[in-house]
């Protein structure tokens, strides 16, 4: 009787703790401000601990200008994109961009570091303001946070031999040959769609790999023709391999990296979306994106 | 020797995550020896009700990983008491370890002679009062080779407080290893500032024990 009164206690307060789970997205309240900021502690701001509800009501753009700051998180360990400098400094095109966003907007930026899989949440729950962290905006983010434009396209390469003759021009140029990609990336999506379907490449030439160094191996040893991957580990990996780069582009790839903000954040969004385009425009994330050596 | 010079400026990064480590360590300590000598009295003394509640706290947090409870206790409760992230996660890591605790400080509560208590309470003493004068000052002495090594093991769980962007020793060694690609440096480096901090809790803790040993 006694382990079965345990039983149900422990039943009870899980019970308990779900529901108050469940149901905090909608008894959200603003906690009060006042939380002095520092870097050290990555604090969050008073202002940024406002729910993405109240943000709805399209207090979130006004607030952010209110504190004269913003709350951006980050994971710093994907450089070049974001890292820190042996004096602790935030550096990469991140880094750089944001700061660029932040002074279009008119406010300081805070940038706060954290793990990749708290950002989302950190954002939901109002700990941060916005997250850059080369984040693509997949469907399934999107059902928990809002996000802005792409600032910056993914971009696909086509890798062959060091001796090869190939010349590919466009993506459909490598029609015929014999080509690998990574299983279950949206390279081997391409392929199958522009290449097999299309009946441009037979299905036997397709060859698909675990990683993308064993297809780098591959390629070198000349098994197979050409490898459709990543642009950006791809010139590190062609480097250490030997193999050349015949063509970078975003015709391939599906999307770009954005910014995340909170859900419902639309005066945030239209204002990043405005700056963010500016950016684009006036050669700004050019200029970072060559500063910081991407492709 | 480039490998030193490589120690030695990396260390001097980690070093900042420090004092970050240290309070940690030092507040989840403090939260949790509170919980954990306050849930044991009710564990041993309680009437019925307060047992089953101090049970089922000291059950289902030790059953619950402590990044779990960190990261409850920062994302859900958090929203409605504004929490730093350094205070988030080091009272969410006392309160994991107040679990721990209260089984150390149940185990030495239950170590005192049980006549001890009823010879107190025969001269007249309440409850909280043999409780306070007679049986912490012993169960205390009992309990200190347990509770060192759970101090050890708070040290080292405070690695945990990331998830909630502290940045403590090991993630300034992630940070490090990031940006050099040489992850045997920096994680070489957190391992000296570990282990300094473990042999230093250690000793302090032997002197304890060697100051309170019962003098025959």
């Amino acid at each position: 009787m006694k382990k079965l009164g345990l039983l149900i206690s422990v039943l009870a307060m899980l019970l308990l703790a779900l529901s108050a789970c469940t149901t905090v997205p909608q008894a959200s309240t603003p906690a009060p401000g006042g939380e002095a900021a520092t870097s050290g502690e990555a604090a969050a701001s008073g202002e940024a601990a406002a729910s993405g509800e109240t943000a709805a009501a399209g207090g979130k753009l006004a607030e952010i200008k209110a504190a004269g700051k913003i709350v951006v998180g980050t994971s710093a360990d994907y450089a070049p994109y974001e890292s820190i400098d042996e004096n602790g400094n935030f550096v990469g095109f991140d880094m750089d961009l944001i700061r660029a966003v932040g002074e279009k907007l008119g406010v300081e930026v805070e940038i706060v570091d954290m793990p990749f899989d708290s950002l989302i949440a950190a954002v939901q729950q109002g700990k941060i303001d916005a997250v850059i962290a080369a984040m693509q905006a997949t469907a399934e983010r999107d059902q928990q946070v809002d996000f802005t434009i792409p600032y910056r396209m993914t971009k696909d390469a086509f890798v062959a031999a060091g001796d090869s003759t190939l010349v590919i021009e466009q993506p459909e140029d490598a029609a015929g040959y014999r080509i690998g990609a990574q299983t279950g990336t949206v390279q081997e999506g391409w392929i199958q769609k522009n290449l097999v379907e299309t009946g441009l490449t037979p299905a036997d030439q397709v060859f698909s790999y675990e990683r993308a160094d064993q297809a780098a191996l591959d390629v070198a040893s000349g098994r197979i023709d050409l490898l459709l991957m990543d642009a950006e580990p791809s010139i590190a990996l062609a480097e250490e391999t030997g193999l050349k780069i015949l063509l970078i582009t975003e015709l391939t790839a599906e999307g770009g990296k954005s910014i995340a903000i909170p859900d419902g954040a639309t005066d945030l969004k239209a204002e990043l979306d405005r700056i963010i385009q500016e950016l684009i425009d006036d050669g700004t994330v050019l200029k970072i994106q060559e500063a910081n050596g991407l492709p | 020797m480039e490998f030193f010079q490589d120690l030695v400026t990396t260390l001097n990064f980690i070093l900042q995550g420090l004092w970050v480590t240290i309070g940690v360590t030092v507040v989840a300590l403090t939260i949790g020896l509170l919980f954990g000598v306050v849930t044991a009295m009710l564990r041993v003394y309680g009437n019925a009700f307060l047992k089953q509640i101090a049970t089922v706290y000291s059950v289902i947090v030790r059953a619950v990983p402590v990044i779990v409870i960190i990261f409850i206790l920062y994302f859900v409760i958090a929203r409605f008491v504004n929490l730093s992230p350094f205070w988030a996660g080091s009272l969410a890591l006392g309160f994991a370890s107040g679990a721990y605790q209260t089984e150390i400080f149940r185990g030495a509560f239950q170590s005192v002679p049980p006549g001890q208590m009823v010879a107190a309470r025969a001269i007249g003493m309440s409850q909280m009062q043999a409780i306070q004068s007679i049986i912490l000052p012993q169960a205390a002495r009992l309990a200190l080779p347990g509770w060192g090594n759970e101090a050890t093991l708070v040290l080292k769980d405070s690695t945990l407080v990331f998830v909630v962007g502290v940045p403590e020793i090991l993630r300034r060694a992630q940070q490090v290893s990031a940006r050099t690609l040489e992850p045997f440096v920096a994680y070489a480096a957190a391992l000296l500032l570990y282990l300094a901090l473990t042999l230093l809790t250690t000793q302090i803790l032997q002197w304890l024990e060697r100051r309170y040993r019962l003098q025959m």
